[in-house]
């Protein structure tokens, strides 16, 4: 077997693996090193496929909860939901799902190499896997990803004090489940486990909610998890956090200065996601890093020539860089078209799609309003709630709106941010319409099919101008 | 079956080419390799051959226009294929569009109307007006609804711009830095000052002709005031006996003759200064910030006057010819050089350039230096004077050389040197090293 490749690619997450693919079809030989034993990494095993699968078993149980509103008679008892069958579709869904990539490696003929990779001098990795085989490289694309990280006051045991590797798998639902962190991975959490059935607790360091989205989503949200019942404390700092043997304690301190102590079954830390470079040798092979991240260029080399890294380990040192599966594999693609000899353009990160999959979903691209006003833009907003549709009002869902974020000089649209149903999906139309430069004007004259959600879309930009049609 | 004619690529680093002439026409008859058009790059210029034999049925890109490379440029098919369009053709000027500075009036120039329009000047980059077939330009140029918005509220003429995104699609930054760099202040008045500041577009009425420059007329320009903005540039003449050099030359003239080549004076030149840039190899390196390249191999470039202007192709691996091979180097890329035949490598990664301005009796030149190189040889004409040798006046063939070269790098001390060298290897020019 040959030990001499192209292109060696460490890590066979979204992006990782996605490069391989694309490296292959552009006639490279293509080996991945992954240390798990399945394909995917955290988007499929731990993240974004786990979590969406619960989202979707809660979303199955809120619409048979409400089945009395809709006329659906159900012959007796409360609608509960069985963890063990929860489990088991959620598994099935992401076994299937690692083993397509791994079907996709086998029809573009990429060598899957299990183990853990160590840069081991130009253009060789070391593979340790009981032990120790060497490849070589022409060139390396680093793909290590992200694991979750806590914060210097709490100690993360993985029993009472978990994070969202754990909070996938629980057996049980919680009865009560404390949340530290509010963004993507927190209230998607206290989504899901507010519907199971937990008191859920979310605790944000910010004065707000999901604080990279715009303010106003922020706002929406907060007044629709209050309705859920869920508990809310913004601008709350977690002073420590104590494991009992039934549960944990949480000590915080909200704004008004005063302690305040919280018991729950679990405690879950979102506060954010790590660089995963360990035994990677990078250091040591010469590659500049800052705050553990590995510093890439706009087309992901690292200072060491033909050594690439995308993905989660990577800062481009302007700014936090989006750890989401799409840029990652959007990295890989255009690392290995570069590394093919293709020409290639740097990403806009301004054009990146967020995608928040709480109830209500959030879709977001471009700038907030208070982002374009400190870039200088003057600035003018139009909003469309979706209650207001007839598709809303069929389908139930009165929460949420579109907003649109645009520069009244030249009419650009700038953001465009909706909360509410669909959104993740509706968001589509905006990311195609910041990245071709649409101008408000283009959306409104852009004909929304009647009755959809997507017409929030084009009212937002009639608003944007002046007066929406249907308010 | 039609074949699609494409923008070649002449070279690596060459990304876009500009259409200068079509030398054929929709309709005619061509035969495969036959010259079809010619091209020019920021590398070269060159005559592109006919892929295929056939009929010229349509022409895409008109001239003057810069496409990218592996663009189709025309289609070569079966006569009965001819397109009705022949966009070849420059369009008319566009009613009302030419304002007072657009085209010089026919009557005031000495030509009959239609050469008058042809070279149709551009306002600048800027739209005339919003009139139909401006419209239809930046139609053509692809870019987005930002873009156009912003071109209207800027009165910006797209097709102008250049379009870094996908397709040569114009952003939304190219066209705002287009504004920022091109249009200081876009009142009407700021149009005749853009593009050269002091100089202003004569007024209607004015005995001149005006003609738009050529794409290797502007690379010179840019180039040349480039390379004044570099390099602190010095210059030391020397005069230089070439009598043992005409006594080799007389002597074996026809021994070279039977070998198809003419033993110039130019072969003798560069194999001296050959030898001088192996013993000063400062004077063949370039500057990189804070650091010198050295560069190992001695490329020779030697500029030829063209009709249109000015190229230097190079001799690759010079200090491994001998004079045979310098004389025939020589004179096989001066005539390739003069009918479009070079190829874009070969003017390229030059170390060191001669030119000669005696050719056209010049006694010296001060040259500019070819960037990034740190000096280049002048040679002046090469006649016979009168010169002292031993307290008596002797008849000499002589001629002044001259070195322009970068005091970033070179110093007085070395330049002079270097020139003594050269000075050396002529006068005493070992017959022996034929």
């Amino acid at each position: 077997m040959s030990k001499s490749f192209d292109v060696v690619v460490i890590g066979a997450g979204t992006g990782g693996y996605v490069a391989a693919i694309r490296a292959s079809q552009l006639g490279k030989t293509v080996a991945v090193v992954e240390r798990q034993s399945a394909l995917g990494g955290t988007c499929l095993i731990w993240g974004c496929i786990p979590t969406k699968a619960l989202l979707e078993h809660a979303h199955a149980l809120k619409v048979i909860q409400q089945a009395s509103e809709w006329g659906v008679t159900i012959p007796s008892g409360t609608p509960a939901i069985n963890m063990t069958q929860v489990h088991a579709r959620k598994d099935k869904i992401v076994d299937g799902l690692t083993k397509g990539i791994a079907f996709l490696f086998k029809k573009n003929k990429i060598t899957w190499i299990k183990g853990t990779a160590r840069l081991a001098g130009p253009g060789k990795v070391e593979v340790f896997e009981g032990d120790t085989q060497t490849l070589e490289a022409k060139e390396i694309v680093i793909a290590t990803g992200s694991s979750p990280r806590s914060v210097a006051a709490v100690t993360i045991d993985h029993r009472r004090i978990i994070t969202s590797d754990e909070a996938i798998h629980l057996k049980e639902v919680p009865k009560s489940l404390v949340i530290m962190g509010s963004g993507a991975v927190g209230v998607e959490f206290a989504s899901i486990y507010r519907r199971f059935g937990s008191e859920v607790t979310i605790i944000e360091l910010v004065n707000r909610l999901v604080p990279v989205e715009d303010e106003a989503v922020s706002t929406e949200l907060e007044k629709s998890f209050k309705k859920q019942g869920i508990t809310v404390l913004t601008g709350t700092k977690v002073a420590k956090a104590t494991s009992t043997p039934s549960g944990v304690t949480v000590e915080a301190h909200p704004p008004d200065g005063k302690t305040q102590t919280i018991s729950a079954d679990v405690l879950l830390v979102a506060t954010g996601r790590g660089p995963v470079t360990t035994g990677l040798g990078a250091e040591e092979a010469g590659i500049k890093m800052e705050r553990g991240y590995i510093k890439v260029d706009e087309l992901y080399r690292t200072s060491v020539p033909g050594v690439s890294a995308i993905g989660d380990v990577i800062t481009l040192g302007t700014g936090v860089h989006p750890q989401l599966a799409h840029v990652s594999s959007m990295e890989g693609i255009i690392t290995a078209e570069r590394i093919a000899g293709k020409a290639v353009q740097p990403i806009n990160y301004d054009h990146v799609p967020g995608c928040t999959y709480c109830d209500p979903e959030i879709g977001s691209v471009g700038l907030t309003e208070a982002r374009a006003s400190e870039r200088g833009y003057d600035v003018r907003i139009g909003t469309f709630p979706f209650g207001v549709l007839g598709r809303g009002r069929m389908a139930g869902e009165l929460e949420g709106f579109v907003k649109i974020v645009a520069d009244r000089k030249y009419d650009e649209v700038l953001g465009v941010h909706m909360i509410g149903p669909r959104s993740t999906e509706l968001v589509a139309e905006a990311v195609l319409a910041l990245r071709l430069e649409c101008t408000v004007e283009e959306l409104i004259k852009t004909i929304h099919a009647h009755p959809t959600f997507s017409e929030a879309v084009g009212e937002a930009a009639h608003a944007a101008h002046g007066a929406a049609i249907h308010m | 079956m039609p074949t699609p004619v494409l923008m070649p690529q002449m070279g690596e680093s060459i990304a876009e080419g500009t259409i200068v002439r079509w030398i054929k026409k929709v309709g005619d008859a061509v035969d495969r390799d036959e010259p079809l058009f010619e091209i020019s790059t920021d590398k070269v210029d060159a005559e592109i051959p006919a892929p295929a034999a056939g009929v010229l049925t349509e022409i895409k890109v008109k001239e003057g226009e810069t496409v990218a490379v592996n663009s189709v440029v025309a289609t070569i098919g079966t006569s009965s294929e001819v397109s009705e369009q022949e966009p070849e053709a420059p369009p008319a000027p566009p009613p009302g569009a030419p304002s007072g500075d657009a085209v010089v009036p026919a009557d005031v120039v000495d030509q009959p109307q239609e050469k008058a329009a042809t070279p149709q000047r551009k306002t600048n980059g800027r739209a005339a007006n919003a009139s139909k077939p401006v419209e239809d330009d930046s139609r053509k140029q692809r870019s987005s609804p930002l873009v156009r918005r912003i071109a209207r509220d800027n009165d910006v003429d797209i097709s102008q711009i250049h379009g870094s995104g996908l397709g040569g699609r114009v952003t939304k930054n190219d066209i705002l830095g287009y504004i920022e760099t091109g249009i200081r202040d876009p009142g009407p008045g700021a149009r005749e000052n853009l593009e050269s500041p002091g100089s202003r577009t004569p007024d209607p009425g004015s005995r001149v002709e005006i003609k738009p420059l050529s794409v290797m007329r502007k690379k010179i320009a840019e180039h040349m005031v480039m390379s004044r903005r570099t390099s602190a540039h010095v210059h030391s003449v020397f005069h230089v006996n070439f009598s043992t050099v005409e006594r080799i030359r007389q002597q074996r003239k026809a021994e070279f003759e039977q070998s198809g080549v003419k033993l110039t004076y130019m072969a003798f030149i560069a194999k001296a200064a050959v030898s001088a840039l192996r013993k000063f190899p400062i004077v063949n390196a370039s500057l990189d910030g804070d650091s010198v390249i050295y560069k190992k191999d001695i490329n020779l470039g030697i500029a030829v006057a063209l009709e249109s202007g000015l190229i230097v192709p190079v001799i690759k691996h010079a200090d491994e010819k001998n004079l045979l091979g310098l004389s025939r180097a020589i004179a096989d890329i001066a005539n390739r050089a003069r009918s479009k035949q070079l190829k874009p490598e070969e003017v390229h990664d030059g170390t060191f350039t001669i030119t000669n301005p005696g050719q056209f009796g010049s006694q010296f030149g001060m040259p500019i230096i070819n960037q990034p190189q740190v000096a280049i040889l002048g040679i002046g004409t090469i006649e016979k004077r009168p010169i002292v040798i031993d307290d008596a006046i002797a008849i000499r063939t002589m001629a002044y050389l001259t070195l322009g070269y970068d005091h970033r790098l070179v110093d007085g001390a070395t330049g002079d040197q270097f020139m003594a060298e050269i000075k050396e290897q002529i006068e005493h020019f070992d017959a022996e090293r034929l």
